[in-house]
């Protein structure tokens, strides 16, 4: 029987390093094969055959970090700041590969460019049993306004 | 004080734009009158509306909501979205399936080609002179509505040249785009990402052409790209998409100066026609295979052959041909649009091809990509440096003086303000009511 507050220990250290942040622990928490998407529809089935916000392997979050730090990304010069919330998690059960599938809701609110926004939604996560922990195979971010305009967004969520 | 038309014209010189252009709010609700009601604009692709009955709801201008509709005989129409008793919006859902359109008001229902159908109690119009079938109880269609290969297109004004006419040899690019499909027509696919833009919308599309900037804006990208996909296997690295993609996004002066600007009348301009910074993406050999197939090995080449970056029809889309994705500008306010990033399927080409077009939009067009945020964060740059009287002028003299005409278009150096230059002179005539009356271009 797994035991939620491990998993819910898990979230929250996961959304800690994204707040801090710290990319290069973060990025470390996924699998080899590990992926992070944000789609851009409520019901979207698919990353490859359908747009999306966001959908990045550990090759583009390798890039992505390199970006975030680089001195010449004008859209990084504004230092981003976010808190995050995590509640209602869910353990659904094991998917096809073996991964305990975890649903939870989250909010985060997130400062750039001398606003203040907030984001919510639901993630899933898809968790590898690794010893005492976890990695993460597949997190899905689901805005509750994934299909609204969307401004710049230079984390992630 | 109202601008004059005099004083319109002393907004654009040869070389130089006034910062008035970008951050007058009078200026902004005369575009809206004189540029966005005038000039034919991207409503959507009729694959959109793909049964009896589909809609898709938009907008001409902040204040025109627009309707494209697929009605019972088949016929694709753009209809004014408002009631025509009392003015309600009468669809408020981005699209859907109706069999006709009932106001949430009084329940006066339309045909999907916007005819009026029947209303409620209508004795209570007896003698009055009220009559049902009087098109003026009709929801209205707008002035012009033209259907090219698939792409609709509408204009409010009713003397406008027709579409062909307006977009003269810019439509090469539009044929090209529909020709890589070996059946040659093209379908809207894998949804839409909205990108809101806290900036003019004409900021968006100076940077289009712009071939000044990727070096700049986009060396982070592109060197974050390099550093780390250099240090995957090499076959790891070949198969990445993202590496053929990224990387042409930090070309030189030189490569971009050779891919010359075209510009046409009305605004309209393409980068790129023998070459492009798209131009090296490998082709599948399967989907090499259906376009042999279907043209023939040298007609092939030639459709491959003519490569553009990308090219804008003035004022509200842009496409890239070579990506098969397309940007549509929807204008809210002085400071404020939306970006649409649609991407297209190439029929009969196989499904991987689609695949890399999604992979673009969401790679370089995303509100979250590691691209467009660096352009828009320079547009936001530029809004806000321009409320200020320290200077006010805004410049556009690359390489003037040395622009070719060529007849039906002119065409410069890669890295010229041609594509600038070609769109004020549109915007001048436009704001002037001088097209019509004199053939300037």
């Amino acid at each position: 029987m797994t035991d939620i507050k491990n998993i819910e220990r898990y979230l929250y250290d996961e959304a800690d390093l994204l707040d801090n942040p710290d990319l290069d622990s973060w990025i470390k928490l996924y699998s080899e094969d590990g992926t992070y998407w944000m789609p851009v529809t409520e019901d979207q089935k698919d990353p490859l055959n359908h747009v999306s916000i966001l959908y990045d392997d550990r090759v583009m979050m390798e890039v992505r970090r390199r970006n975030f730090v680089h001195p010449r990304a004008a859209s990084k010069d504004h230092k981003v700041r976010s808190s995050h919330i995590i509640s209602n998690v869910r353990i659904i059960g094991n998917n096809d590969k073996g991964d305990l599938v975890v649903t939870s809701n989250f909010q985060a609110l997130v400062f750039y460019r001398n606003e203040q926004r907030a984001f919510g939604g639901k993630y899933e996560h898809h968790l590898i049993s690794e010893g005492d922990s976890y990695k993460i195979r597949h997190k899905k971010v689901t805005l509750i306004n994934c299909d609204a305009p969307q401004k710049t967004l230079t984390v992630y969520l | 004080m109202p601008y004059s038309n005099e004083d319109i014209g002393k907004l654009v010189e040869s070389t130089k734009i006034h910062r008035d252009v970008y951050t007058k709010e009078e200026i902004f609700e005369l575009e809206m009158e004189r540029i966005w009601s005038k000039a034919w604009i991207f409503i959507g692709h009729d694959s959109q509306v793909p049964n009896r009955g589909d809609y898709y709801a938009t907008n001409i201008t902040h204040k025109i909501p627009v309707v494209m509709t697929r009605d019972q005989k088949g016929e694709v129409n753009v209809l004014h979205n408002r009631c025509a008793h009392k003015g309600a919006k009468l669809v408020d859902t981005r699209c859907g399936n109706a069999r006709a359109f009932t106001c949430c008001y009084h329940g006066w229902c339309f045909n999907t080609d916007g005819t009026l159908l029947k209303i409620p109690n209508e004795k209570g119009y007896d003698n009055t002179g009220f009559d049902i079938k009087d098109p003026k109880n009709n929801i209205q269609k707008v002035a012009q509505s033209e259907n090219y290969r698939g792409f609709v297109f509408a204009t409010l004004d009713p003397d406008a040249p027709d579409l062909k006419t307006w977009m003269g040899g810019a439509l090469d690019v539009f044929d090209n785009l529909c020709d890589r499909a070996p059946e040659g027509e093209v379908e809207a696919a894998g949804g839409v990402l909205r990108y809101e833009h806290d900036c003019n919308w004409k900021l968006f599309l100076e940077n289009l052409n712009d071939t000044m900037h990727p070096m700049v804006t986009h060396q982070s990208v592109v060197q974050a790209a390099k550093d780390y996909i250099s240090t995957l296997p090499a076959e790891a690295a070949s198969q990445r998409a993202e590496a053929e993609i990224i990387p042409p996004f930090g070309a030189s002066f030189e490569v971009f100066e050779n891919t010359e600007i075209t510009g046409f009348k009305y605004g309209h301009h393409y980068d790129g026609g023998k070459s492009s910074i798209h131009a090296d993406y490998s082709v599948l050999p399967a989907y090499n295979d259906a376009m042999v197939a279907a043209y023939g090995e040298e007609r092939t080449r030639e459709i491959f052959s003519f490569n553009t970056h990308n090219t804008l029809y003035y004022p509200s889309v842009t496409i890239k041909s070579a990506v098969q994705n397309i940007r549509v500008v929807r204008p809210l306010a002085v400071n404020k649009c939306i970006v649409e990033t649609w991407s297209f399927r190439l029929k009969g080409a196989p499904d991987e091809i689609l695949q890399r077009t999604l992979l673009y939009s969401r790679l370089i067009n995303s509100s979250a990509s590691m691209v467009g945020p660096d352009d828009l964060e320079a547009y936001m740059r530029i809004q806000s440096g321009l409320e200020s009287n320290g200077d006010d002028w805004v410049d556009m003299a690359r390489q003037f003086g040395r622009d070719k005409d060529q007849g039906d278009r002119t065409v410069g150096g890669g890295t010229s303000d041609l594509d600038v230059r070609t769109q004020y002179t549109a915007w001048r005539n436009y704001m002037t009511d001088a097209y019509g009356t004199v053939e300037e271009r």
